[in-house]
């Protein structure tokens, strides 16, 4: 029997318990326990930012930390983003730019927007580049997303 | 109503941008197992014995199955007529991460620890791994029946190419070398399977095709295609890499061994090892031209490293061996292809289809030989490029060629002929600068490798509600078909978009279609879409005629409304006429049938290899310009211009994005990507030391599209997505080329081979 410990954690605004294995990653949490299947898991190691989320408002690889280390933290996912079903401007900039095609990157990439335009509402092109070079798009090439971010922060800075 | 030409967001865009969508990894059934396999650790041994004892002991496995417990048969891929593998080895492995036996068990980690238990006794044997090695006489032979490993030999002769070359003023020959690229979707292949009562298996999984999946399993596990279903899941990302690949089949033995549903899941280190990448080829070319530019002769021999099973490898060669001889207004052509088995990775189809290799070797030639007598690489393309109305030695014709106009557009919004002089003047002590360009053409749809049908079909259904459900075999692979989809039969139907779904493929319900590769989603599926709207359209007019007394050839249908094109005050309403159509019928619902199937087109002759394979044909031409760091080789791609013959642009903003998408995947064949791989090993599965392009890698992008109005098309539509990616490593080496006058021939064009390339110099 491995050793489960008690973790407490904010989820899309609702506060969740459970017992879990130290061996355990957050990604797996989310995606299992919690049955929050829009945080994807692409290569398990931290290199593609697929299973970014935020954490205490920053973005977070999941699939390299353990979900004890979220303990007492708030956690928001791609499913906590629109509120009363309403997309957020990053989200409605993504799909008016042409910046999903798969979609498998996009909740991490959305994430990483919403943490960079937080401490940043006026990126530049290549403060974009930097700040989603954590993740990778095989689809599209990555254009429409940096294009998708600038618009994105016009839309946050017009509200 | 939304029309052909709009700029329309993906129909599934919202749920994507929400995590809503369900992809093949987030599929679960209640009470379902996890398998796991247990895969070589050698790249060539017999087998002496598998003992699972300590496995099936282990608390939590429920089955443990190899190679000897059932009478698996040999198979191959879909219309492969020499079937050369087994879903799990028997008397040998082949290459390291061949499937030797699988677990299924209550949680991963359990299935996991199950495969540490499992003792195989292997005896090693000499494995090969270098393809021109391979054929050698003596050596290690991987397949009993494939002497000196040749899997396959394509021999093609046009014209007298000793004359040829005897006439030509210049002649330039390489050989040329590509690596071991994956397609490197971001979700690992993914699967769920659940046999019924009745001995029938339901697969949940993410294909590019379920009817090619269906015969493909049915094969692998000794049962009819009747006895599986397939429900086609959405994917992340496929390039290629998801057509037929075994860890579904095995996922049904275990299903039907546990008589529970199981799911298997690769990781990534999985992919990288034992999933389907790209072909490495070995190109030998040479080619010859007059001093005026006309363009006489070529010469190649390609030796295609297809790893350890052959997979569409013979499909992929014929690709690379014959498709870019239509490019130009060549005559004389002699090729010799082997397709050669090594203890390494088997490998399959990543986008281009053999193509990314062939125009490699061949667009740089070109480059060369137009240095050689001094002419403008642009001019000499232009020279020589094919045209509409052409038949090409291998018996291709085309309805509609833009590669001239292509090449015009795209020289001119890239500066070309300002650049090509002034470049070279800006070079300083440690960097320089240059503008290459190449070109490409593609299918839409190939009619060589799968014998047994050409086209497709589709359903459009107008429920009672007026609203609509478009059905076809052709499943989205991320690129956004379904939208496409439901954009022709908005057009067609003269309704909004967001009154059109398009359903998911289920091989008990939608129309049996090969499914989506080659380019054939838009141009084939979409032909069929159009008619079946068309058809469905034909059956309100009807209805509407019955009702208001009007010849339905006078009626039109304009933003949900029927109505005469002579009185404006008779009209119905789309979804009142589809109502009184269903409720007439006692609740069927309006369906309409729609089939598209290409004249002219053929499979190749198994002698000559000559046929028309395809009913429309694409072409591109890219530019690129790069900077080169003197000191370091190191290579910044400043900007790629990319004009795109795609017959029509359908949806602008989709087919932009497959155009970048494209560019940035041939950028990292070009400089990055390649599975290094040591005595059999790959060393670097992982994205930490396979470096696909970052969005820092991404040059500024400049896409122009001509649209030549193929007669085959659906409003003239031809291919995209795959062309895009084919220029973009010859063009780089080109630019390299104006830059430092280095000719590099081995991809991927890394900071040390530059290096290497300019000290030699």
């Amino acid at each position: 029997m491995r050793m489960k410990k008690l973790v407490r954690m904010n989820v899309n605004g609702t506060w969740v318990e459970a017992y879990v294995s130290s061996k355990q990653s957050l990604l797996e949490f989310i995606r299992e326990d919690l049955n929050l299947t829009g945080t994807k898991k692409g290569c398990g190691t931290g290199d593609c930012g697929s299973c970014v989320v935020l954490i205490d408002g920053h973005a977070r690889t999941t699939c390299n930390l353990p979900t004890t280390k979220a303990d007492g933290r708030e956690v928001i996912t791609i499913e906590g983003l629109a509120q009363r079903q309403r997309l957020h401007p990053i989200q409605e900039a993504f799909v008016e730019a042409g910046a999903i095609q798969c979609g498998y990157c996009t909740p991490g990439m959305v994430l990483r927007a919403k943490d960079l335009l937080e401490h940043n509402n006026k990126p530049g092109e290549d403060e974009i580049k930097e700040a989603i070079s954590g993740h990778i798009c095989r689809c599209t090439g990555y254009v429409k997303i940096i294009e998708a971010i600038l618009l994105a922060s016009k839309k946050m800075l017009k509200s | 109503m939304t029309k052909i030409g709009s700029r329309v967001p993906l129909i599934d865009a919202v749920e994507k941008i929400t995590g809503r969508l369900r992809f093949g990894s987030d599929f679960k059934l209640p009470g379902m197992l996890y398998g796991k396999v247990l895969r070589s650790p050698f790249p060539h041994a017999r087998i002496l014995s598998v003992n699972t004892r300590g496995a099936k002991r282990l608390p939590g496995v429920k089955a443990v199955v190899t190679g000897w417990d059932y009478d698996l048969p040999i198979y191959s891929v879909s219309g492969e007529k020499n079937p050369d593998e087994r879903l799990l080895a028997r008397e040998k492995v082949r290459y390291i991460g061949d499937e030797v036996a699988i677990v299924a068990a209550v949680d991963e980690d359990t299935a996991k620890e199950a495969l540490k238990r499992i003792v195989v006794e292997y005896e090693e044997i000499p494995a090969v791994f270098d393809p021109e090695e391979a054929m050698k006489e003596g050596s290690a032979l991987i397949h009993e029946n494939a002497k000196q490993n040749i899997a396959r030999i394509i021999r093609i002769r046009h014209g007298d190419i000793g004359k040829a070359f005897g006439e030509s003023d210049a002649s330039v020959e390489e050989v040329f070398r590509t690596p071991l690229v994956h397609q490197a979707y971001l979700e690992p292949h993914s699967g769920v399977a659940q046999w019924d009562l009745q001995g029938r298996v339901t697969l949940w999984i993410p294909t590019q095709s379920p009817i090619l999946a269906r015969m493909t399993y049915a094969n692998a596990l000794g049962i009819t295609p009747d006895k599986i279903r397939i429900i086609q899941l959405p994917m992340g990302g496929a390039f290629g890499g998801k057509l037929e690949y075994k860890i579904h089949p095995l996922c049904a033995l275990l299903a039907r061994e546990t008589n529970t549903p199981v799911k298997m899941t690769n990781t990534r280190e999985e992919e990288f090892m034992a999933s389907l990448p790209r072909v490495p080829m070995v190109i030998k070319m040479k080619m010859g031209c007059k001093r005026d530019g006309a363009l006489l002769a070529k010469q190649a021999e390609i030796i295609a490293d297809n790893g350890a099973y052959m997979n569409y490898g013979p499909g992929i060669l014929l690709s690379a061996t014959t498709r870019h001889d239509n490019l130009y207004r060549l005559k004389n052509i002699h090729t010799d292809s082997y397709l050669v088995y090594t203890n390494k990775v088997p490998t399959g189809c990543f986008r281009g289809f053999g193509c990314p290799q062939s125009f490699f070797a061949f667009e740089s030639i070109i480059d060369s030989l137009a240095n050689e007598i001094n002419m403008d690489p642009a001019d000499f393309r232009l020279r020589n490029a094919s045209q509409t109305g052409d038949t090409t030695p291998h018996h291709w014709y085309l309805g509609s060629c833009g590669l001239s106009e292509a090449i015009s557009k795209t020289i001119e919004k890239a500066d070309w002929s300002n650049k090509r002089k002034e470049l070279p003047r800006r070079r300083s002590t440690d960097r320089a600068y240059g503008i290459g360009l190449a070109c490409c053409l593609h299918v839409s749809g190939n009619r060589t490798f799968l014998p047994f049908f050409d086209g497709a079909s589709a359903y459009v259904r107008i429920n009672e509600e007026g609203r609509v459900i478009v059905s076809t075999g052709e499943p989205d692979l991320g690129q956004g078909s379904r939208t496409t989809f439901a954009l022709i039969a908005s057009n067609e139907l003269g309704i909004p978009i967001e009154w059109v779904s398009v359903a998911f493929v289920d091989t008990d319900l939608s129309p049996h279609g090969l499914g989506t590769f080659g380019d054939r989603a838009t141009t084939l599926a979409g032909n069929a879409v159009k008619n079946a709207a068309i058809d469905a359209r034909n059956q309100l007019f009807e209805a509407v005629s019955r009702k208001l007394g009007i010849d339905p050839s006078d009626l039109i249908i304009e933003n949900g409304i029927i109505l005469s094109r002579k009185d404006q005050n008779l009209f119905m309403e789309f979804g009142e006429v589809a109502k009184i159509i269903s409720y007439e019928k006692a609740g069927a619902t309006v369906l309409g049938h729609g089939e598209f199937i290409p004249q002219n087109v053929s499979m190749v002759n198994p002698e000559t290899k000559t046929g028309n394979i395809s009913c429309a044909y694409p072409f591109v031409a890219q530019v690129a310009e790069v900077e080169v760091n003197l000191k370091s080789g190191e290579v910044k791609v400043l900007s790629i211009t990319a004009a795109h013959d795609l017959g029509k642009t359908i949806n602008p903003l989709a087919a932009e994005g497959q155009v970048h998408g494209a560019i940035a995947q041939g950028i990292g064949f070009a400089l990055t990507e390649e599975l290094i791989v040591k005595e059999g090993k790959i060393t670097n599965p992982n994205f930490k030391n396979y470096r696909v392009p970052r969005a820092k890698d991404i040059p500024s992008i400049h896409v122009i599209f001509v649209e030549s109005n193929d007669p085959n098309g659906p409003y003239g539509a031809k291919g995209l997505a795959e062309p895009a990616l084919t220029p973009i490593a010859p063009a780089i080496a080109n630019a390299i080329y104006h830059a430092v006058g280095i000719r590099l021939t081995s991809l991927p064009m890394t900071p040390r081979k530059i290096k290497d390339s300019l000290r030699k110099k």
